[in-house]
């Protein structure tokens, strides 16, 4: 019962104070001193700076800045021109043309960037413009990048499952290979459903670009070199198991800089912007990190999470009833809360809980970053709706709208995890033995 | 008085983002070694075994170092995430109480944090706390990071209180575009 009043106090509370636009860490911190002062007989203070100095001091924690750094290098850089000129002549044969760049072009950022937001951004600043002149259907060009971009969470590396594997202590690399099969799966979920759309809506569509001939095809290809060789070099380290993702993406940064300075686009500016831009995201994660840090000790404490997963066990849900409640539940609290904080919120809580019910915690990671990927593109607080607002000029709702059938698109994709399990967890597996 | 609390922000988030680049060199440099190694080892048959001595642990106290200065310029530059959604309804006086509170309470809080970080870096120092690594730090080193960072931010939230004092948007507002 006392767990009860503490929970719905402290729910009070924190929703209080995110509401008066207290910043988001500093509201974790202070929802956990609450918890403390009202619910808990222990050294708060001391507890504070040993549980924040344990979550920033982290050798794991190290790989954030370093592929946030990444995604800043490379949005400076001219790869977005690069990536459309070269993937633009092998997929406009498909139904459905150059959309397909949006795509597959968001598909192959995600491999290098761990955020959506930068996806969205480095991909959208080419493609938009290129696919407007080209009278594309403006709903769908902008639908297809506000969707894909998301894949920029889930296909490694990816700073939420870095953010995830630091708060629950699991290893990194196990957790990138999982997003590998279902950042696949939804890429594929992605063109699928731009094909048919383009089948069905044939007078909507543009003429098709001009046959440039397979020569030429390849030539404009020779484009995508660096940026393979960049995503090769990454995940093959990663993967081959020489490499932990922190050294991966040391590498990854180096690459990136080696690859805008043979562009001869190195200037010290961008070289400056970028390592500023990077330890500003990086700080601002961190932050929020070390408040949930902080809460996660607090709610232990005061056996919030205990007595909740027991309430779980006790209803003897199923677990897709389970998984369903926890769907919805996540897509509203997305709806104010950015994805980062989302993880970082409910893991204190939620992951004791799901694993009650028997449910890996490798693929509920996963899991979350699908759901969380849905929250990016719904109102009012979806991150890439801002993105795509800055980058052409439509108002969120109508955006949001444009997106809608990418949200389906991502409960498909949850319904299909849940079904076939495997497809999270077989390159996972793999790694064990 | 504001250029000189603008250049300490800029100096220590600076600060801040030379720790970040200094994981990346650490890394490099232990990365190399293994790479050195590995050919050593095809060409000659022998590794070096060249190791950078923790440098693990070297890049976990830069991150903690990176984030710590970096925390008052992050928090000025509009970077902090809020969640605007309420907020951005309410214009003129009472926002003008809201931002107030949103300092007041970071300034209180950070300086409560401060000082705890102070006695829990000042206790590893008197119990001559080492780092478990190969080459053992006095903890309280890299711990004082997080003393300085806080102060800066203890002093950015209590600079911000005053600029709502004084009737004028916070720095944060007008740096960042609203959300």
């Amino acid at each position: 019962m006392e767990q009860v009043i503490a929970g719905v106090v402290l729910v009070i509370v924190l929703f209080a104070l995110l509401a008066s636009g207290v910043w988001v860490a500093l509201s974790l911190l202070v929802v956990a001193l609450v918890g403390f002062l009202l619910f808990v007989d222990a050294p708060m203070g001391l507890i504070l700076a040993t549980s924040v100095w344990g979550a920033n001091n982290s050798w794991a924690l190290a790989a954030l800045p370093m592929f946030i750094w990444i995604g800043e290098i490379l949005f400076r850089s001219s790869l977005s021109r690069d990536l459309f000129s070269g993937l633009a002549p092998w997929l406009a044969r498909l139904p459905g043309g150059l959309l397909h760049v949006n795509i597959v072009g968001c598909g192959i950022f995600a491999a290098v960037s761990g955020s959506s937001a930068a996806t969205c951004a480095t991909i959208g600043k080419m493609s938009v413009p290129e696919l407007r002149q080209r009278l594309y259907e403006d709903k769908m060009i902008i639908g297809t990048l506000a969707g894909s971009a998301t894949l920029g969470l889930l296909i490694p590396p990816s700073i939420i499952l870095i953010v995830y594997g630091v708060a629950i202590e699991e290893s990194v690399a196990r957790l990138f290979l999982a997003g590998i099969g279902p950042g696949i799966m939804m890429l594929l979920l992605f063109m699928g459903y731009v094909v048919v759309w383009a089948l069905f809506n044939k007078e909507k569509m543009p003429e098709p670009e001009p046959s440039v001939g397979f020569v030429q095809t390849i030539k404009q290809s020779g484009s995508l070199i660096p940026v393979f060789l960049l995503i090769a070099g990454i995940i093959s380290s990663i993967y081959a198991g020489i490499a932990s993702p922190t050294d991966a993406a040391a590498v990854g940064v180096f690459l990136s800089l080696l690859l805008v300075w043979f562009n001869g686009e190195l200037t010290w500016e961008s070289f400056r912007d970028g390592l500023i831009g990077a330890t500003r995201t990086s700080c601002m994660i961190a932050l929020i990190l070390s408040g949930a840090a902080f809460l996660t000790v607090a709610m232990g404490f005061t056996g919030i999470p205990r007595a909740l997963a027991s309430f779980i066990g006790d209803l003897g849900l199923s677990e897709w009833e389970l998984l369903a409640a926890l769907t919805i539940f996540f897509i509203i609290l997305g709806c104010f809360l950015d994805g980062i904080s989302v993880v970082v919120l409910t893991t204190a809580v939620i992951v004791p809980m799901v694993e009650v019910v028997g449910i890996d915690r490798i693929w509920f990671g996963i899991f979350l970053v699908l759901v969380v990927e849905m929250s990016q593109i719904t109102p009012p607080v979806g991150f890439n709706l801002f993105v795509l607002q800055g980058i052409t000029g439509e108002n969120i709702l109508k955006i949001a709208v444009t997106a809608l059938p990418f949200f389906f698109l991502l409960i498909v994709g949850v319904v299909l995890i849940t079904l076939f399990p495997d497809i999270v967890m077989y390159l996972p597996n793999q790694m064990n033995r | 008085m504001r250029q000189a609390l603008d250049r300490f922000y800029r100096i220590s988030g600076g600060i801040g983002a030379i720790f970040i680049a200094a994981i990346c060199v650490t890394v490099l440099i232990q990365v190399s070694f293994n790479l050195i190694d590995r050919i050593a080892q095809l060409t000659t048959g022998k590794a070096y075994g060249l190791v950078l001595p923790s440098y693990a642990e070297f890049a976990g106290y830069f991150l903690a170092a990176g984030t710590f200065f970096a925390l008052a310029d992050t928090l000025q530059s509009g970077n902090h995430i809020r969640v605007n959604l309420v907020i951005q309804r309410i214009s003129g006086k009472a926002r003008r109480v809201i931002e107030g509170w949103c300092c007041l309470l970071g300034a209180a809080f950070s300086a409560y944090f401060t000082y705890w970080a102070a006695n829990h870096a000042y206790e590893s120092f008197v119990f001559g706390d080492l780092s478990p690594g190969i080459v053992p730090v006095p903890i309280w080193i890299p711990q004082v990071s997080m003393i300085l960072g806080l102060v800066a931010l203890t002093i950015c939230f209590i600079d911000l209180f005053a600029q709502v004092l004084a009737g004028r948007d916070p720095d944060y507002l007008s740096q960042s575009e609203e959300l």
